[in-house]
């Protein structure tokens, strides 16, 4: 109407005011960003400083590669190497037994099963894996343990074995859902190329699917890995925390202990400022360091993989190995010495021919197969399997459901614990995990998601980016006992917040902040790069870009990053163990310098401390799992309701 | 030149702001509990935080419960961790108690010159087997030998023909080092016993398990283990509060509550309770011994 | 309608009618395919050109909720007969994609890849074979001092000679190519109708296009489909220039609607 007024707008003070508030909101979301590359640098310096005197009072080698662990003897020994040979012992078991069962089932899942069971199990196995780790490590202390011992006929359950079956089915979910989500992402026009030059079914998974998804697949299992490595609760209560390195080293019943069982059991009881307390740290850093580098070898890995896959560069070196025939041989040659030789260390030398020959027939039939009978074969490998993976998970299920049900009444849950919380309920416990959660997500969810828009939309992949990716990489891996024990010398001890509510909040914060970032950035990215280009050309800001055009879309992703992070702040004992939680409370906590109780922590004490509370220990962990299944539910929902809506904003 | 005057200022904001969506966030959650109530007039109020020895914790507990009974505008917040926890957090100041079931260290009183520990309860050590398991008693040095490792078989010990596990405490605990001060004297513990972080968790451990052996406060004696007489002097002596009280039963050892400076207000009327007739008679009544002569 | 060619016939369908869940897509459709010879399948988008194809090698078995009826004969065998063996059928009768769709392996091991799943472990016989292919393809002298690349890093012309390859390694009787050219440039087209036309000499090769020079170029026979039903079929020079049916005339004259 009047273009002549507008034209004399005072054009370059506008102009120098949106690009003040431009600069404003970008060094906002930078700085979001640092918090992660900070809290990571600041945690391992923490912990190097702490354990320096260690290393510099009984020496570098001596501590990494002393074979005695005994604090207590005289002379005390700090010998790291039990311990971390516990670990990678434990770890690898794990790895053998849920790598063959989850890439099974995801393969069930993504090929083979009808669409009705699909996507029934699919969601059942995301539920698990918001199963909080001292569910698992309960009722692998009440049962696998003792039935490990019956029928072995051994003197003790705890061992390898224990250790390693149960982080085994822990990791089960995670690498079975993002190996599923790899396989179904294949393109269909490879299986039917292959299909259509007359390749079975078998045929065509094995030569086709599997490799086109290894990168995805290798992803799965080092995730799975990393949270084998910094598992510590359920590792803890069933591997016997024997500090001696296994010999021979393949029999699996001895038992050992592991890095973080060491963190978990010690760090309570330890004298604060004592040569055993720094040693302790200097666990700490050798345990983050193995995470570092299982997280950086697996991105490196990776990298090569997506590159051979994609077809950019030359074929790297692993996929021709992995591919050449005579190498393919080799792993199950490899398989079978291994298995014998645990069959020789835990039954004696006449199982392990048995088995040993076994394998070498088995080698010597597949190949004699014809097509129709391999795939029978391997179909039936498959669907036993899955019958295994289905069966382990509800015999767990079952076990707490039916065993917990009987303890969950009004007063269970509106009532505070008596004796011991033997009797009495656990309201303030599901009070404080309320509080703990909702105040670890008010502190990271802002942070979260403004690195996120850092990383997505304000992205120049310079240094500086790809120091805050790797930051966000390695908050990622650092186990959470390792946030446990910085949370309690930083935020409890040093910055005396005690052992409150506060302490527990800003630990599990900086715990799920990775999931955040990453999910939020996951989501920012999937909006078509063409909406921006369209807001940008009309004259918008990119700030107003970002909140009017790119943020509705996500944030269907960014929730549900947000309500993962929720069950998993949920669910975790190890960061509150030192920082947070008491065992026991009349009334609930009135400021955010009181301690709470939380039900994981309630759970744990009642699991190893309190003789004779076995019905409400399963009463607890059943209003757990509920809770951290509901919110995983909810997740799902949502997501399938935005999926059903095709992503687009109601 | 604007470049230049916002690159110093834009990050302070940025903080400031962070800052602010912290505390938003943190007070946000502190309304969604409820607070504790404000008591009645009569006893004394407030707020206690005792922390530390999960051996200290059951008896701290029974007791908070009890004083909390009688004085309802009293609220006692007791929590495990473990006696360093409970002292740090002690020098630390902030928890007003700190459980002990050890002495103070060097490194402790060097750091924390103030502390002061109050013995409430002594505690006897049983060494527990299954309920199954025929040995008849131990002697001391039998424990020894069975927890270095040196003997692996009950038979050796008078037992049936099954293999010895051992079970015993992190090498944190007080209650191992106590164990390692009486038992074990300057022989080292195996390396292949089964370490376990609590009482309960060895109680736990050895209740089902035949060849197991562990050892625990008196107070986690139930039917589900059996404490095992240990020969002093050639006569067997069954752990019980009787014998630990008029010391023939050898491995006994005190039990404290820790305070910075001294005690006072609620701390210090807890700690009386603790001491008084019927605080001495929960602590009894929770397996442990008395202390008041 | 019922075109019927005289030579050798290979593949034949009668009265086959499909359907996605409740949509027909194919209606009583019978059609005779002589062997040796390039038959091409023209029609407007969606008129079930692929449908109709994909019945030939039974690849609809992948879709769920897809059920034929009617019969559909190759070598006079019913191939949707229970117990007949789908794999087989899939060897004999080849087939090519619309987009090309090499696996994410080297070009030698997409090439290697049907000799070995049917059971050839000869390292000799699978570089002749490899070599053969290709260069039956017009892709060997290409691709010949970089044949352990990933296939992907080939230009898309040279992926559907790639797939071609890959399809001729099997040794099928008939190849089904599914606009083969639709994702490709001028130049890799006629290198690719070329292809077609020595193809013809050994095999039967089946054409979708939505092409009709190309259909008139390549093509020996033609059958023109509208909304799931074969209009006419007959030998192209006819179709294309005596058509019979009107809608026929109408859809090769560009008069459509
Ligand atoms: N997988 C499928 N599920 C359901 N309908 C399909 C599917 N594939 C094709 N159709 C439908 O069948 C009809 C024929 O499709 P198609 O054979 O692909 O046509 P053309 O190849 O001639 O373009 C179309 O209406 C199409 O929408
Ligand atoms: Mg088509």
């Amino acid at each position: 109407m009047h273009p002549t007024s507008t034209a004399r707008l005072p054009a370059p003070a506008r102009a120098g005011r949106s690009h003040l508030e431009e600069h404003a909101i970008r060094a906002l979301w930078l700085a979001c960003a640092l918090v992660a590359v900070l809290a990571v640098g600041f945690i391992l310096a923490f912990l190097v400083v702490y354990g320096l005197p260690a290393f510099a009072e009984i020496g570098v080698l001596e501590v990494l590669l002393g074979d005695s662990w005994s604090p207590t003897a005289t002379p005390p020994a700090f010998g790291i190497l039990p311990l971390a040979v516990g670990t990678l012992l434990v770890t690898l078991g794990a790895m053998l037994f849920a790598v063959p069962l989850s890439v099974a089932t995801a393969i069930y899942l993504g090929e083979l099963a009808p669409p009705r069971v699909r996507n029934l199990v699919r969601p059942a196995i995301e539920l698990l894996a918001g199963i909080p780790s001292v569910v698992f490590g309960f009722f692998g202390l009440i049962v696998l343990v003792e039935w490990l011992r019956v029928s072995f006929a051994v003197p003790s359950g705890e061992s390898v074995l224990a250790g390693s079956l149960l982080l085994g089915v822990m990791t089960l979910p995670t690498i079975i859902s993002v190996s599923e989500d790899a396989i179904s992402s294949v393109p269909r026009e490879f299986r039917e190329g292959s299909l259509a030059l007359g390749a079975t079914r078998w045929q065509t998974i094995r030569r086709v699917v599997v490799p086109s998804a290894l990168p995805g697949v290798t992803a799965a299992i080092i995730l799975g890995m990393g949270r084998a490595i910094g598992e510590t609760m359920a590792v803890m209560m069933v591997t016997g925390n024997a500090a001696v390195i296994p010999s021979p080293i393949t029999d699996v019943l001895s038992p050992v202990r592991t890095l973080t069982g060491t963190l978990g059991i010690e760090m309570g009881e330890v004298a604060i400022g004592s040569l055993h307390y720094h040693a302790l740290f200097a666990v700490a850093t050798v345990l983050l360091v193995i995470t570092l580098a299982v997280n950086l070898g697996a991105s490196a890995i990776l990298r090569r993989l997506n590159a051979s896959a994609t077809g950019r560069g030359s074929p790297s070196r692993l996929a021709a190995v992995l591919g050449r025939p005579r190498a393919g041989m080799a792993v199950p040659v490899l398989a079978a010495v291994l298995a014998a030789a645990v069959a020789h260390s835990v039954g004696g030398l006449l199982p392990a021919l048995a088995v040993f020959a076994a394998g070498l027939l088995l080698l010597a039939a597949v190949p004699r197969l014809s097509r129709n009978q391999a795939e029978k074969a391997a179909f039936l490998l498959l669907y036993l399997a899955v019958a295994a993976v289905v069966a382990i998970l509800a015999i767990i299920l079952l076990d707490i459901v039916s065993k917990g049900l009987p303890a969950l009444s009004w007063e269970f849950l509106t009532g505070s614990p008596r004796d011991l919380g033997r009797a009495g309920g656990i309201f303030p416990a599901i009070v404080g995990t309320l509080c703990l959660v909702a105040g670890a997500i008010a502190l990271a969810l802002p942070l979260g998601v403004g690195a996120a828009i850092h990383l997505a939309e304000y992205r120049r992949e310079n240094r500086l980016t790809r120091l805050i990716r790797s930051g966000v990489d390695l908050l990622n891996g650092t186990p959470s006992i390792v946030f446990g024990l910085f949370g309690f010398t930083f935020f409890v001890l040093y910055l005396e917040f005690g052992v409150s509510m506060l302490a527990g909040q800003v630990t599990l914060g900086l715990m799920v902040l990775p999931t955040i970032i990453r999910t939020t950035e996951e989501a920012l990215r999937q909006v078509p790069q063409g909406l921006r280009e369209g807001s940008l050309a009309l004259g918008a800001t990119q700030w107003q870009t970002v909140r009017r055009v790119v943020l509705p879309p996500a944030a269907p992703g960014i929730l549900t990053g947000t309500i993962l992070s929720v069950g998993r702040a949920a669910g975790e004992t190890a960061p509150i163990l030192f920082t947070a939680a008491v065992f026991s409370q009349r009334h609930l906590p009135s400021s955010l310098l009181d301690p709470v109780m939380a039900l994981p922590y309630h759970l744990f004490v009642l699991a190893t401390n309190v003789p004779g509370a076995q019905q409400n220990t399963y009463g607890t962990a059943l209003v757990l799992i509920l809770l951290v299944g509901a919110v995983y539910a909810v997740t799902i929902a949502v997501r399938a309701r935005y999926r059903a809506a095709g992503g687009a904003p109601g | 030149m604007q470049s230049h005057r916002s690159t110093l200022f834009l990050p302070g904001l940025a903080a400031v702001v962070i800052g602010a969506l912290l505390v938003a966030g943190c007070t946000g959650t502190g309304e969604t509990a409820t607070p504790a109530p404000t008591g009645p007039p009569g006893g004394p109020a407030g707020r206690l935080s005792v922390t530390g020895s999960t051996t200290v914790l059951p008896v701290a507990q029974a007791l908070a419960e009890r004083y909390m009974d009688l004085n309802s505008g009293a609220d006692i917040q007791v929590s495990g961790g473990g006696s360093s926890v409970g002292i740090a957090a002690v020098g630390e100041k902030t928890a007003e108690i700190g459980m002990a079931s050890r002495g103070l260290k060097d490194a402790e009183t060097a750091k924390y010159a103030a502390l002061e520990p109050v013995a409430i309860a002594r505690d006897g050590i049983a060494v527990i087997v299954h309920p199954s398991n025929a040995v008849a008693h131990l002697t001391l040095d039998q424990v020894r030998e069975i927890y270095a490792g040196n003997v692996t078989n009950w038979k050796d010990v008078g037992g049936q023909d099954r293999q010895i596990v051992a079970i015993g405490r992190d090498s944190a605990s007080g209650t191992r080092e106590f164990f390692t001060e009486k038992v074990m004297g300057t022989t080292s513990t195996t390396a292949t016993m089964l370490e376990k972080n609590s009482n309960g968790a060895i109680q736990s451990s050895v209740a089902p398990n035949p060849g197991a052996i562990g050892y625990v406060g008196l107070g986690y004696l139930d039917a589900t283990v059996r404490a095992v007489p240990l020969q002093v002097d050639g006569t067997a002596v069954e752990p019980s509060i009787e014998t630990v009280a008029d010391g023939r039963y050898p491995v006994a050892r005190e039990l404290y509550f820790v305070t910075s400076g001294g005690a006072t207000g609620l701390a210090q009327e807890f700690i009386a309770f603790a001491l008084s007739g019927e605080g001495q008679q929960i602590v009894e009544k929770e397996g442990f011994i008395p202390v008041a002569a | 309608m019922t075109g019927t060619p005289a030579p050798g016939t290979i593949i034949e369908t009668r009265g086959l009618d499909l359907w996605y869940g409740p949509c027909q897509a194919l209606k009583e459709i019978t059609i005779l395919i002589p062997a040796n010879r390039v038959t091409a399948l023209i029609g407007p988008s969606g008129c079930g050109k692929s449908t109709l194809l994909r019945c030939f090698n039974r690849m609809n078995d992948l879709v769920p909720d897809c059920r034929v009826a009617g019969l559909a004969l190759y070598h006079g065998a019913d191939i949707n007969a229970p117990g007949y063996d789908v794999v087989e059928l899939r060897k004999r009768v080849g087939m090519v994609f619309q987009k090309p769709n090499p696996f994410p392996k080297s070009i030698y091991e997409n090439v290697a890849y049907g000799p070995r799943i049917h059971g050839e472990r000869d390292r000799a016989t699978l570089d002749a074979v490899v070599e053969r292919s290709l260069r039956s393809a017009a892709l060997w002298d290409e691709v010949e001092d970089r044949l352990q690349e990933p296939a992907l890093g080939l230009s898309g012309g040279q992926q559907q000679r790639l797939c071609i390859a890959r399809t001729l390694a099997v040794e099928p009787d008939v190849i089904l190519m599914d606009e083969p050219c639709s994702a490709l440039d001028p130049i890799a087209t006629a290198k690719i109708e070329n292809l077609i036309d020595d193809l013809k000499k050994r095999y039967t090769v089946i054409i979708v296009t939505h092409n009709m020079q190309q259909a008139a170029r390549v093509s020996e026979f033609t059958g023109f489909m509208y909304l799931g039903e074969l209009v006419e079929y007959g030998e192209t020079l006819q179709v294309f220039e005596r058509p019979a049916e009107r809608l026929t005339e109408n859809y090769i004259t560009g008069r459509f609607g």
